[in-house]
């Protein structure tokens, strides 16, 4: 079933992917608003939002992040919260003004304070640590006795690949329950085309460090 | 929520004060501590302070809160 709304909506989806991959100024501002895009049309709470950070290193950088900045999670749908933090950089005009995400961090979580929270996805473009730079963590507990003696589950940093915020979405939505605004036949062909486009550029790190 | 685009800039006593307070709630350190514990591979668990770590990416490279103690 097609939508009245559907091709717009793709063709508002597509505008801002093109304006963030031309990078230059407004490449960060195409690239929250997107986002924005994505929440509103699924598992965003009416009274959140997200919005972009800059600060004393200048204006080519950036953290985008919920309403009142990156410590502060989005309200779902579903009661429960997402602390969604994403850094971005627009590389030097000499290396073409492109916009990189050099760190995101998307945690799904009981309590705005983040204490009883239930899984995240954390990416790092340079690590300092020998984590994979890509990774997810749950909090929970293993039903076999397997781990280290002084390993929690949640401290076990599972290599995954590049995940994008579609994907984060879309589990949220589809296997937590976690109420969508509009349909999943007007949402699901937005997301697959912005995720594809995101996954073309991504950074693919190796699932650990090299030396 | 007003679907606003604007930029927020943050001012360095802001991110400090917002590091500090996270910092101290939620690990029981300083914020120059969680920097430079992150920045030599010594935290346990970053993601669990992304938020404050990439609030910390905000600030000048030559932030005295960078500077080894």
């Amino acid at each position: 079933m097609r939508l009245p709304e559907s091709d717009a909506l793709l063709a508002e989806a597509r505008t801002l992917t093109e304006a963030y991959k031309s990078g230059g100024q407004g490449a960060a501002r195409a690239f929250r608003e997107l986002t924005a895009l994505l929440f509103r049309l699924t598992i965003l709470a009416p009274e959140g939002g997200v919005r972009l950070f800059s600060g004393p290193r200048g204006h080519m950088d950036f953290v985008l992040g919920g309403w009142r900045g990156p410590d502060d999670p989005l309200p779902l749908t579903d009661g429960r919260f997402l602390r969604l933090t994403v850094r971005l950089c627009v590389t030097p005009p000499t290396e073409g003004s492109r916009l990189k995400v050099e760190a995101s961090s998307y945690q799904y979580q009981v309590d705005r304070e983040g204490i009883r929270w239930i899984f995240r996805y954390d990416y790092l473009r340079n690590p300092p640590d020998p984590y994979p730079s890509a990774h997810v963590q749950v909090c929970g507990s293993l039903v076999e006795d397997c781990l280290p003696h002084d390993t929690s589950l949640e401290r076990v940093h599972f290599p995954t690949a590049r995940v994008s915020l579609e994907a984060v979405i879309r589990l949220l939505a589809d296997q937590f329950g976690t109420p969508c605004h509009r349909e999943p036949e007007l949402w699901r062909p937005v997301f697959a085309e912005t995720e594809r486009a995101f996954l073309e550029i991504a950074h693919r790190p190796l699932g650990g460090p090299e030396r | 929520m007003t679907d606003d685009g604007a930029v927020i800039e943050l001012n360095r006593d802001e991110i400090v004060q917002r590091i500090e307070q996270g910092a101290r709630r939620r690990l029981r350190m300083s914020a120059s501590e969680l920097v430079q514990a992150y920045r030599s591979g010594r935290l346990k668990d970053p993601g669990a302070v992304a938020d404050l770590l990439a609030l910390a990416s905000l600030l000048a490279e030559s932030d005295p809160l960078f500077a080894p103690a």
